[in-house]
């Protein structure tokens, strides 16, 4: 038996030196030159196209600040891990990164599951999460940055726009989760504030493919116009089915929280055409910053690429965390937080100039009410001042009233 | 002789002795940081639902992938436990959202520590209990039955993510701490070690219930059943009985497996209960080896520390490829996974060549 042994021994040797691979593994060097940071999203599962974007925009920044001599005299290196559109190893990483890689920050998470999977790993560490998506809002943390929109940028000023140009029954579409479940709490309060119907809401699975019951509720409830939080292939297949039914936005017009310009690319502009959108930053958005973007994002990528609100939100993320390193001249996160706190802190983006609120951690950023035209892209026919962010909507009497302000847990 | 017949013990032991001596590593610098044994901690609750599958699977020929959900109930359960003690028992913020103001019933009995304790493993148990009496009284086996634990999971699955207001949705509980308090950083080392060392007792004493089990007549009845179900039958024995009771016990060690994950993971998503999530677990026994009980904690241990190193740069898709291989492989020329490949195909080749080299 003393192969057995043998080769027993060569098992556990093998599980050992797996085990010390993953312990000591990245142990770094050259930490005087260069300022570690993490990246952390999906490269695998449902979620990698979306995310892959995000990403890649990050990584242009990263890369374009380095060329241009990097954050307090040090390049940015930049380490990866991958969430697997999956919470739970979204929290695992991101302990990783934060533990074992001592990252000083990490840019990252696009789903608001693995956003709250990850918020109490960055309260306890006390590092510092950059978040590039729009999102539902009654969530303000001290360790995470949100350069996407709040609700009061993006579903507040679309629902009064819609009522501006004479919208009166809205009917609300959306995928069973947080975030539409949520938008749609605060768009009945605010409806009921301006005193227009809400005929109708549902909710699809997240991986529905038939809509053929729901397009029959919106067919009885007769809506001017469908608020639509459907997210991902729900949104391939609502609108594909209703373009079947040669419905056209001139029979029911949609306003989309979550089709950006990848989105429209999939769909296809010809099913899409004059249907709205609202966000913050579209591809045609003109400004001599947004013009050197687009025109870097795809000579690093692509002609064929597009950029969108979220790979845009990314990029303002990496520059953002630039001039508040360079504000409290130090990388260590807790600097970082108090430097973001007094506040100050601009930058330049494609969107136009954003500055990042101290006391909520979200960005002022305009908003701009978009229609899809029949070459996919998306131009703005309303574009609003620069908003002051307001997550928990305490500026707005209809959403106080309403009691939609969560409970502190 | 001592290793033909100990060999899977020895091994057993020589990786708990590995893993207690972790927190030593660890203070002489040789893991890097805590969050490394955190992470072995989830290793050690896949390790737990890892050998009970390969008590039904490996032992008695019953292929569930659906133990996730079992694996997610124990979860939940933990979780809303340890979310009641985060919220003081006040509502949370998903219930309030989905337009509640006191505590629902269902959460109610997770306010008592013994009835949540209870619970975790009770509802889980409950629930294989009365699909497996349906199911093995019927007689559905083999593909049908592995048909049917899908199945069952899906539509837990829906449940959970549409009951958004009880369970979370699809963002889960979250922002819970675990049983001991905060594990996280090196000023909690105390907490996480006291968590680790209880999650190892755990995992030995598992080990040991599910050996004591397999060496007995029982665990002969239980191989009888997966090489013959139907003489198993015929000699007497009410096969049904028997593996609804083995069904039960992997559940429950799946539910147990579930609530100490809560505890290191800090969160508890549907995500768990897929049948992609059900679908791994089914491939760490098959790689590790089935029928050995120490293959499958060797299969847990090192997929899952393989996913936690290969997970940057280029090789995080490659490793998709590799992990998809590496199961067809063993499915198709490797029925003993790791441990087979130790014991069998190993002193057969060295035999063999052995032979070759009498014949010169």
């Amino acid at each position: 038996m003393k192969i057995w042994k043998k080769a027993t021994a060569m098992l556990l040797t093998g599980a050992i030196a797996v085990g010390c691979l993953a312990g000591c593994g990245s142990s770094s060097s050259g930490e005087d030159e260069s300022v570690k940071v993490g990246i952390l999203y999906s490269a695998t599962g449902s979620m990698a196209i979306s995310e892959g974007a995000v990403r890649d925009a990050e990584v242009l920044a990263i890369q374009e600040i380095n060329e241009a001599g990097g954050v307090l005299g040090k390049q940015i290196e930049y380490v990866e891990e991958d969430g697997a559109s999956e919470p739970s190893t979204f929290a695992t990483k991101a302990e990783k990164l934060i533990d074992q890689d001592k990252v000083k920050t990490v840019f990252g998470c696009w789903t608001s599951a693995s956003r709250k999977a990850v918020k109490p790993v960055f309260e306890e560490y006390g590092n510092l999460l950059w978040y590039p998506v729009q999102y539902e809002g009654m969530e303000s943390s001290s360790n995470i940055v949100y350069t996407g929109a709040a609700p009061n940028q993006q579903i507040v000023p679309a629902i009064e726009y819609l009522v501006e140009q004479g919208y009166k029954k809205f009917f609300l579409l959306g995928s069973d989760y947080v975030f539409p479940r949520t938008a749609n709490m605060i768009i009945n309060a605010q409806c009921e504030a301006l005193g227009v119907e809400v005929v109708g809401e549902e909710y699809a699975q997240m991986d529905q493919t038939d809509f053929g019951s729901i397009i029959s509720k919106i067919e009885a409830a007769a809506p001017d116009v469908i608020i639509n939080t459907l997210n991902g292939t729900g949104n391939v297949s609502f609108f594909k089915q209703m373009d079947e039914k040669n419905y056209s936005a001139d029979d029911y017009m949609t306003m989309s929280f979550s089709i950006a310009e990848e989105e429209v690319a999939t769909i296809g502009a010809d099913i899409l055409k004059d249907h709205m959108v609202s966000w913050n930053y579209y591809m045609t958005t003109d400004t001599p910053e947004n013009e050197a973007f687009v025109k870097a994002y795809q000579d690093a990528y692509g002609s064929d690429r597009v950029t969108s609100d979220p790979a845009e939100a990314a990029y303002d993320a990496v520059y953002l965390w630039k001039a508040a390193v360079e504000k409290a001249n130090s990388f260590e996160p807790a600097d970082v937080i108090s430097a973001i706190e007094e506040g100050g802190i601009t930058f330049d983006a494609p969107e136009g100039t954003v500055e990042l609120n101290a006391d909520n951690h979200h960005l002022v950023k305009p908003v701009r009410i978009g229609v899809i035209d029949e070459n996919g892209a998306i131009n703005a026919v309303e574009e609003t001042d620069p908003v002051e962010p307001d997550p928990y909507l305490t500026t707005y009497d209809w959403a106080v009233a309403a009691n939609i302000q969560p409970i502190e847990d | 002789m001592i290793w033909k017949k100990q060999g899977y013990n020895i091994c057993f032991a020589v990786i708990v002795l590995i893993l207690a001596l972790m927190p030593l590593f660890l203070s002489v610098g040789m893991i890097s940081s805590s969050s490394f044994v955190l992470f072995i901690g989830k290793c050690m609750a896949y390790a737990i639902v890892a050998i009970g599958l390969d008590l039904i699977w490996g032992y008695t020929g019953i292929l569930s992938l659906g133990h996730g959900l079992y694996f997610a109930l124990g979860g939940y359960a933990m979780a809303m436990f340890l979310k009641l003690q985060a919220t003081n028992g006040q509502i949370t913020s998903f219930m309030q959202t989905g337009g509640m103001t006191e505590l629902p019933l269902v959460w109610k009995p997770f306010l008592s520590t013994p009835l949540a304790m209870v619970l975790t493993i009770a509802v889980p148990a409950v629930l294989a209990g009365v699909i497996g009496y349906f199911i093995f009284r019927n007689r559905i086996k083999g593909v049908y039955f592995s048909i049917i634990s899908q199945a069952l999971t899906w539509a837990a699955y829906s449940l959970f993510t549409g009951l958004q207001s009880y369970t979370g949705g699809n963002v889960g509980i979250t922002e819970i701490t675990s049983i001991v308090g905060s594990i996280k950083g090196d000023a909690n080392r105390a907490h996480m070690f006291t968590l680790f060392y209880a999650s190892l007792a755990i995992l030995v004493l598992i080990y040991m219930l599910s050996y004591y089990l397999t060496h007995k007549k029982f665990g002969k009845l239980l191989i009888a059943i997966r090489d013959g179900e139907n003489r198993t039958y015929f000699s007497g024995y009410c096969v049904s009985r028997y593996k609804n009771f083995i069904y039960v016990l992997s559940a429950i060690f799946a539910a147990i497996a579930g609530a100490i994950f809560v505890n290191f993971n800090g969160s508890i998503t549907p995500t768990q209960m897929t049948i992609s999530y059900s679908i791994t677990m089914v491939i760490w026994v098959a790689v590790g080896g089935r029928g050995t009980l120490v293959g499958a904690v060797i299969g847990a241990f090192l997929i899952n520390l393989c996913d936690y190193s290969f997970s940057s740069g280029t090789m995080v898709e490659i490793w998709q490829y590799i992990l998809g291989a590496i199961f067809v492989v063993t499915i198709l020329f490797f029925k003993g996974g790791l441990v087979g490949i130790v014991r069998d195909q190993l002193p057969e080749l060295t035999r063999k060549l052995k032979h070759k080299r009498e014949a010169n």
